[in-house]
């Protein structure tokens, strides 16, 4: 029997917001531990949560980019569980009113075919605390970190529209892209700012029926997502195969040996309305304040480059799907550089150059502004593309600008023909047999030609005029 | 006399500074001040002291107002067993006492001390720094013998607090006294509230009600049939409320710690147990049980509250205030268990569930009943001004 999956993503994605989602302590996880702590994140007696309006924005934001329609009225819930995480006994979560439903991500699956995965809800909550197991000598101890209580969390609940592990890495990829894009977290699986639950069941091929499902957690990278989804999909239709019933757990990914080992069984505590926090409304005014704080989306973004700029899909996409990436190419082209020149140098030049360095695209030396006055030179016939790379290997360490390195450091190209016509009669003299080989036909003897002059030029003559000048020496030698 | 008080304060009565100057006010050790053991009248916050005052205090404090101490309280607030509240008040030891009225707490030590307690709306006085049980229905209530000492109380501590986003953005209500026309104010008798009540009882609220008419009031029957459903609401909505509220206590960090646990589950399971006394126990075993297995029922009475508020809100467009029976506790001193204890709250908890105002007066005199009056939520200031008017005239004023 051929089986095919259905599957869900739930998706927690932490808020880089200043403060935590219930007071003013610093949302920094990763401070030493309990220094970012008050009595409303310890939930001591007495302590009241004050809802934050700058998760709320970001959250909405968020909402927003991914097409999900505000809810005018959003509520918190208590999720009640008991666990040292969780020292009030309940997880303040919007369980009933989430903040915003429906929206969803274009995808294109592995035959090339536009698919549209749907998002179900949106909803806020808080962290718990973090625990960490050591062991004081041989007694093994927990301990309870409360920097992360109370950090803000949205969590981004599918349908279960997802049929393949393709689908769920390239739905998360696009998620990543544009939350990063409205700028509401960093959207990291490897640091922890986005972790992602997949909610699994398989049925025969064919048929409409939803199976007992089965939750794997603890990935911690979009492609174990991928791994993970494949082998529970294979455990599981092993598992029907052989009768085995399929209960409602949730397993843990194995990254070392690809597997997912069973963990507990599912708490399904009913919560009730927090009497505390109160109802969020949103007016239709409101939503429209935080619309036109939305950004151009990579989706948009990349159409317009296309008809803006004559770039193809491809090349659009790529330069979209960073926002900073597509900033600092609209800061070129609006400099004056060729749209197709800025996008070559950019991803060929400049972003390996600043990823070697380790260093962030929208803080480095070297600004649209410098980058742009480089190209023109280029783009002038001032310097040749040897040359330019090298400029732009001084960019990173010297604050000189493009034109005073060019000037100072002598990589102005030589363009001066006579300079270069005695150049060439000195390579044509010294190179006998690849002249011979051109005059028998052979084509790409002209480029070692070409190679040679340059070479004797230091690397600083213009590449056409000695294309030019050498293939008038040539033919009117013959 | 520190048979009545849990905790004194230690310093001597600061002569402060404001309209409350002089004023000597005790609280219960559910209501934080900066360093003094506050332990909610139970073994769950043993050792527990608070951190900073209460938003309550502070404004207190800051009106020239003294606290000199914590009397002793029942189990988190919830019934009367074990709770001294109001002793202090009658001794005269304290001009005025605050009280977490819950499910009519605070009105019912009134009528048992033969004081005023007065209940405020919900909304209109900060929960910053109180230790609560039932977050929804409570609000921090007043005993005195002056009602002046509770409106001066009241202006003091109303009105919003950055530290408690809870408070609906209402405004302050206007405290100064307003005198109302006795002709022009309608008082109404809820006929289903006197049901319940014994024949000796009523006897005594209608020789209570009559007083009303003396003054010069139109006093009217009103009917509101769902009545019974006052406490039904109550006693599932509050005691979910509670038991998730209640979930808090753990005893890792405060609080008595049940030894000889091999894990934390354990741990949990048997310090809950060892610290929590029957009839709290019997509440938070209600409240889960609603929670987790009759969910639909909570659902059905968090509908019908809804549905209680808006039939008590018509109510109002009848008439301007009601006059209500409360127990005072004289026939039922120690209820020992949950049942009991609801139903010496029957009379109370409707303006826990609704939210709105009441107003707690002493007998007029012997053979009379302790008087329960209430009005629309935020008529804080006209339901003082009414029972301020009631006892000028008790004492031959006009």
């Amino acid at each position: 029997m051929e089986f095919e999956a259905v599957i869900g993503l739930e998706i927690h994605v932490e808020l880089n917001c200043a403060t935590k989602l219930f007071c003013d302590c610093p949302n920094n996880p990763g401070d030493d531990p309990n220094t970012n702590i008050c009595p409303t994140c310890l939930w001591l007696p007495g302590a009241i949560p004050r809802f934050s309006a700058e998760a709320l924005e970001k959250a909405s934001l968020l909402c927003l980019g991914l097409g999900a329609e505000l809810q005018p009225q959003s509520a918190f819930d208590q999720k009640v569980y008991y666990y040292p995480d969780l020292p009030k006994g309940y997880q303040l979560s919007q369980a009933h009113r989430p903040l915003a439903r429906g929206g969803g991500i274009d995808i294109t699956d592995e035959d090339g075919r536009p698919k549209r995965l749907r998002i179900h809800h949106i909803h806020m909550e808080e962290d718990v605390a973090k625990l960490v197991h050591e062991m004081e000598g041989r007694l093994p101890i927990s301990l309870v970190d409360f920097n992360r209580a109370g950090s803000p969390l949205v969590e981004i609940v599918t349908e279960p529209d997802f049929r393949t592990p393709h689908h769920a890495m390239e739905f998360l990829k696009a998620l990543r892209t544009q939350v990063r894009y409205v700028g509401s977290s960093e959207c990291s699986m490897e640091n922890g700012t986005m972790r992602v639950d997949a909610n699994i069941s398989v049925r025969p091929k064919g048929t409409s029926q939803m199976n007992t499902k089965v939750e794997v957690k603890n990935m911690n990278s979009v492609r174990h997502v991928g791994d993970a989804i494949a082998h529970e999909i294979g455990r599981q239709s092993q598992a029907v195969q052989t009768g085995e019933a399929v209960v409602l757990h949730t397993r843990l990914w194995d990254p070392d040996k690809k597997v997912t080992l069973p963990m507990r069984g599912k708490f399904e505590g009913p919560c009730v309305p927090d009497p505390m926090v109160p109802v969020i409304e949103l007016t239709p005014e409101w939503i429209e304040k935080m619309r036109t704080r939305l950004p151009e989306m990579p989706a948009a973004r990349a159409g317009r480059f296309v008809k803006q700029h004559g770039l193809t899909g491809e090349e659009a996409a790529f330069l979209s799907e960073d926002p900073e990436v597509a900033v600092y190419f609209e800061a070129l082209v609006g400099r004056g550089i060729a749209p197709r020149t800025a996008m070559h140098w950019l991803a060929t030049q400049l972003i390996p150059a600043v990823k070697e360095r380790k260093l962030e695209l929208a803080a480095q030396p070297v600004t649209p502004e410098r980058f742009a006055a480089l190209l023109k030179m280029l783009a002038g016939d001032e310097i040749n593309a040897n040359a330019a790379r090298e400029v732009l290997t001084h960019l990173f360490e010297s604050g000189e600008s493009p034109e005073e390195i060019v000037k100072t450091r002598g990589f102005k190209q030589v363009s001066d023909t006579g300079a270069l016509e005695a150049m060439i009669d000195q390579v044509l003299a010294a190179q006998a047999s690849a002249v011979a080989d051109f005059r028998a036909g052979q084509g790409k003897a002209l480029g070692f030609l070409i190679g040679q002059v340059m070479q004797a030029s230091g690397g600083k003559a213009n590449p056409k005029i000695i294309r030019e000048l050498l293939a008038k020496k040539l033919n009117a030698a013959s | 006399m520190d048979s009545i008080f849990f905790y004194r304060n230690p310093d001597g009565a600061a002569s402060g500074d404001g309209p409350l100057e002089g004023l000597n006010i005790a609280i219960q050790p559910n209501i934080s001040k900066a360093g003094w053991p506050v332990d909610a009248g139970s073994r769950a916050l043993a050792r527990f002291t608070a951190l900073e005052d209460a938003t309550i205090i502070d404004r207190l404090s800051r009106s020239g107002a003294f606290i000199c101490g914590s009397t002793k309280m029942s189990e988190f607030g919830f019934g009367l067993a074990g709770s001294l509240a109001g002793e202090a008040v009658k001794e005269k030891i304290a001009g005025a006492e605050l009280m977490m009225d819950m499910t009519g707490e605070c009105r019912l030590a009134a009528a048992a001390a033969g004081v005023c307690g007065f209940k405020p709306s919900y909304g209109l006085v900060s929960h910053f720094g109180l230790i609560g049980l039932i977050p929804s229905m409570e609000a921090c209530g007043v005993l005195s013998p002056s009602i002046q000492n509770i409106r001066g109380i009241l202006k003091a501590v109303a009105g919003p607090d950055e530290k408690d986003f809870s408070l609906p953005d209402e405004g302050i209500p206007d405290f100064t006294t307003k005198a109302l026309d006795p002709l022009k104010t309608a008082i109404g008798v809820l006929a289903e509230a006197q049901s319940a009540l014994t024949a000796q009882e009523q006897g005594r609220f209608r020789l209570s009600v009559s007083e009303l008419q003396k003054a010069g009031f139109a006093v009217r029957e009103v009917s509101f049939p769902e009545w019974p459903l006052f406490l039904t609401v109550h006693k599932i909505v509050g005691s979910v409320e509670a038991s998730s509220a209640a979930g808090r206590y753990d005893s890792v960090r405060y609080g008595e710690r049940a030894p000889g646990a091999k894990n934390w589950n354990e741990m949990y399971l048997a310090s809950r147990g060892a610290a929590f006394g029957t009839l709290l126990k019997s509440f938070l075993f209600q409240g889960a049980f609603f929670q987790f297995q009759r969910y639909a029922a909570y659902e059905d009475a968090c509908r019908i509250r809804a549905r209680l508020v808006e039939d008590m809100k018509k109510r109002f467009g009848e008439v301007d205030f009601l006059v209500l029976p409360v127990s005072d506790g004289a026939s039922d001193p120690n209820p020992a268990t949950l049942d009991e204890t609801c139903r010496q709250f029957a009379g109370t908890a409707f303006a826990n569930v609704t939210g709105q105002p009441a107003l707690v007066l002493p007998p007029a005199s012997a053979g009379h009943a302790p008087l329960q009056l209430a009005g629309p939520r935020l008529c804080d200031a006209a339901l003082l001004s009414l029972g301020e008017q009631l006892l000028m005239l008790r004492k031959g004023g006009k």
